[in-house]
């Protein structure tokens, strides 16, 4: 009965210590673009994107990830899961200091977690629900206690998603307005230099690091240029070396692509997973019919909007899973409204819900929201405006600020459908969930279900699904899940964005995780 | 003009400002009211989604759960001190993330008055005493093509010219991050990279200062005293300099005390194109975070500095015209 998973991580620490250290050259300053500028460094009470981008590179965490999704070992050297799945015990390494230079110990993952991130950490709150106690029998062993089985907590515990900060800084006073807010202080490869605002952030190597001989840069430089040309400009040049993350345009990427000193990948979403989606409110005619809304999917031109908006950097979603899962099996594709003859299709769906095309062969008119992230967002509003005349449906095009926007959609559900950008994240306890779960119908909370749409089914599918340890019995309830969703429609799955980072050439190694930009650059190197 | 004359009349000018800088501080306080969303929401979306548990409490704490009279009220005394208040998205005291914005600006900003004017005046100076002349119409014709240009694409074009094909001058930023300059390098390396935006913000305003120069100047030499001046027998030379010159650079420095804070609206875009650390870039984020704390600090401090440009203004009106008085 106590039979325990053991997931021995030892060969993949031999594998990291073992790397040609001496055959890489170190030294050099590499040149990151990050926009916006991030408003703090404080990764754990605020996930806004730019933030993780520079303090991933500060912090570490628990574990690290490889491309399939599988833990590899970081500041803990093992971990296992008790057969019932409410206790995770983490073996942590002996060798990790601080930058201020005080040893890493059990205690530090005890603060972090429980009086951290559990409490305060927009995503960790829901994360480390379940989490009751964080035990630490000595400086290098920490226990997590659950009070139900959480299994995907072990696939948020990166540096970007958990960072572990030092106990003895930040637990002087107030977390949220803490003074290190702005300089960091963590166990990473690289230590806060300065930050002057509107220009940069610098980080200096640590010197201390506890991966022998790593990182290799000596610098990073983290720079913050507020006019997409201009970055474009700067990158061109050589100013700068890597952006990733919306901070180069789709199609500036595709022309940067040509240089013959840049590279674009498109490697390093695989644990972000973002989906672009119509979202539909669900409580208001005419899309409480599932029918209209299982219309408008089927209308929606995927590829066209792949290939002429996004300028190639994505691929049609085939659920509300990404396909990023495939590798860890929980991906299931749900009915697919890519066909042929999607259109007719479409136009008999709206028939039979009651809309027949009137004399001018309009069937009914609407207002569309535009998720308000810039050009390529317009240009995909415009591309359904036409889709959807296509079939008889008249649309009306609105786009406003960000603020303005997640008001309308997210607390006062003053909408019909609007365009959205949701993240499948690390798993879909974390990025799915929120999304169609009844219990997630939040006023004032953003990024939850704001279609409003549930069924007591779906909600049992995703309650089982969350704490179910084996991994194949989990993939079933989500293939599941993803065929009901689809055919309820709350929301049109449209496509999965892979997001371009320009990386200069003369930089090595630079996207070596699921996590991309979100990495921390510690095995980076200039040849 | 006595000097104690002149210091008196400053402090009286200076109390005359605060009620000017406070109704600007109300107005803009109520009608940052009016727009929709707030900070909480916004940082929520930036956060990709969190518990209505944390905007609540983010609520709470930037006291936006209270009365807007009495958080207006708060405000004001805080501003009574100095305490401009907190930016929690950017985690620091408003004043601190200012004072460390305001120099790049007055940078940028000095640099482009003294281009400006100077080149503005000068062009002007010469389009007038070649009046109808082929040199004038060229003078003329390029004021008026630069006055028409857009701002932000006379920036861009000048990055892809002199940065991109020419590789003179970096494309952005205040200095090499890589290299990060010491003592007179520094300086060096400031002025190098001040070139492309103080060149994109001067134009406009050069070409304006032209057309008036030369409208002015021209506008002076019809009038009775130039006659009485010729009458005398003074030389065309130094009635144009002594007299003329002095008489027409009146309007060009009002037109200029009146722009400050045009130069401060055309710095944002500037700001922007070129990444220059200063208020403008500054404004133009904290507007769409809704961060109200740090924006009408900014407006605070880009009221104290129209006003104190206007002040100099005046100033230099009296050596400029002696029969102007202060008082």
């Amino acid at each position: 009965m106590n039979r325990r998973f053991v997931l021995a991580l030892a060969l993949a620490t031999t594998s990291l210590v073992s790397l040609p250290a001496m055959a890489q050259k170190s030294g050099g300053t590499m040149v990151q673009i990050t926009q916006p500028e991030p408003p703090n460094l404080a990764p754990y009470i605020s996930t806004s994107a730019p933030i993780g981008q520079v303090t991933a590179k500060i912090f570490d965490g628990l574990l690290e990830y490889g491309f399939d999704l599988k833990p590899k070992p970081s500041l803990a050297e093992s971990f296992e899961v008790s057969a019932d799945g409410k206790t995770m015990t983490f073996k942590l390494r002996k060798d990790v200091k601080f930058h201020d230079g005080k040893p890493f110990t059990s205690e530090d993952v005890q603060f972090s977690i429980m009086e951290v991130l559990k409490k305060n950490h927009p995503r960790g709150l829901a994360t480390f629900r379940d989490v009751t106690a964080v035990e630490t029998p000595d400086a290098h062993t920490a226990i997590l206690r659950l009070s139900t089985p959480a299994p995907y907590i072990l696939k948020a515990l990166s540096s970007y998603e958990s960072p572990m900060l030092p106990k003895h800084v930040y637990s002087q006073g107030d977390i949220k307005t803490h003074a290190n807010a702005n300089t960091p202080v963590g166990s990473g490869p690289f230590k806060f230099g300065e930050w002057r605002r509107g220009e940069f952030v610098r980080l200096d190597k640590n010197p201390t690091y506890w991966r022998a001989g790593l990182p290799y840069l000596d610098r990073l430089v983290v720079r913050f240029i507020a006019d997409a040309s201009t970055r474009t400009a700067a990158l061109e040049k050589g100013e700068a070396h890597v952006a990733g993350l919306g901070a180069v345009p789709y199609n500036d990427a595709k022309k940067l692509a040509a240089r013959p000193n840049i590279e674009v990948s498109t490697k390093g979403t695989e644990m972000i997973s973002p989906i672009v989606e119509l979202l539909f409110n669900t409580k208001v005619a005419p899309f409480d019919n599932a029918k209209v809304r299982q219309a408008i999917s089927y209308a929606v031109d995927r590829k066209f909007v792949v290939e002429n908006v996004w300028f190639g950097f994505g691929k049609p979603a085939q659920g509300i899973i990404s396909s990023n899962f495939q590798p860890s099996g929980l991906f299931a594709a749900g009915v697919d409204f890519n066909v042929a003859d999607r259109i007719e299709r479409a136009n008999k769906l709206l028939d039979e819900a009651g809309f027949p095309r009137k004399a001018d062969g309009t069937r009914f008119e609407f207002t569309h929201d535009i998720t308000p992230y810039g050009e390529e967002w317009q240009r995909f509003g415009e591309t359904v405006q036409q889709n959807l005349a296509q079939i008889g449906i008249k649309v009306t095009l609105r786009y406003e600020d960000v603020a303005k926007w997640l008001k309308r959609v997210y607390t006062d559900y003053d909408y019909t459908m609007t365009s959205n950008f949701l993240f499948n994240l690390a798993d879909p306890v974390l990025g799915v969930h929120r999304a169609v779960h009844s219990d997630r119908i939040r006023a004032g909370t953003v990024f939850v279900n704001g279609s409003r749409w549930s069924s007591p089914e779906t909600d049992a599918l995703m309650d089982k699904a969350a704490i179910e340890p084996n991994e194949a019995v989990r993939s079933k309830l989500y293939a599941e899940l993803v065929q009901k969703v689809s055919e309820a429609s709350p929301i049109a799955y449209v496509h999965e964005v892979l997001f371009p980072v320009v990386i200069n050439k003369q930089f090595k190694n630079v996207i070596d995780t699921p996590l991309g930009i979100y990495g921390n650059f510690a095995t980076v190197h200039r040849e | 003009m006595k000097s104690g004359s002149l210091g008196s009349y400053i402090a009286r000018r200076l109390l005359q400002t605060i009620p000017v800088i406070l109704g600007v501080v109300i107005v803009n306080f109520l009608l940052l009211q009016l727009a929709p969303g707030d900070l909480a929401t916004v940082l929520a979306g930036e956060a990709g989604g969190a518990p209505k548990e944390y905007i609540d409490q983010l609520r709470a704490r930037f006291g936006q759960d209270k009365p807007i009279y009495v958080q207006l009220f708060h405000y004001m005394k805080n501003l009574l001190v100095l305490d401009l208040g907190f930016s929690f998205r950017q985690s620091a005291p408003v004043l601190d993330l200012l004072l460390k914005r305001l120099w790049p600006t007055l940078l940028l900003m000095g640099a482009t008055l003294v281009i400006s004017l100077g080149l503005g005046i000068l062009m002007g100076l010469l389009a007038a005493l070649w009046v109808r002349t082929w040199k004038d119409h060229v003078i003329s014709v390029a004021a008026i093509i630069v006055y028409a240009t857009p701002l932000f694409w006379v920036g861009l074009m000048l990055v892809l010219v002199f940065s991109i094909w020419l590789d003179w001058f970096p494309t952005s930023g205040m200095e090499n991050v890589v290299a990060f300059h010491e003592g007179w390098n520094r300086v060096v390396d400031i002025a190098h990279h001040l070139v492309l935006p103080t060149l994109t913000l001067s134009l406009f305003y050069l070409a304006l200062y032209a057309r008036l120069m030369r409208a002015s100047m021209l506008e002076q030499r019809g009038l009775d005293y130039v006659t009485t001046a010729r009458a005398k027998g003074q030389s065309d030379r130094k009635i144009t300099t002594r007299h003329v010159f002095r008489n027409a650079l009146l309007p060009v420095v009002t037109m200029a005390g009146v722009q400050t804070g045009g130069l401060l609206g055309g710095s944002v875009v500037v700001e922007s194109i070129f990444a220059w650390p200063g208020l403008g870039q500054l404004a133009f984020q904290s507007l769409f975070a809704r961060d109200y704390n740090l924006l009408l600090g900014i407006f605070f401090m880009s009221a104290v500095l129209v006003v104190i440009v206007n002040l100099i203004v005046d100033i230099i009106y009296v050596f400029l015209d002696p029969r102007i008085r202060i008082g």
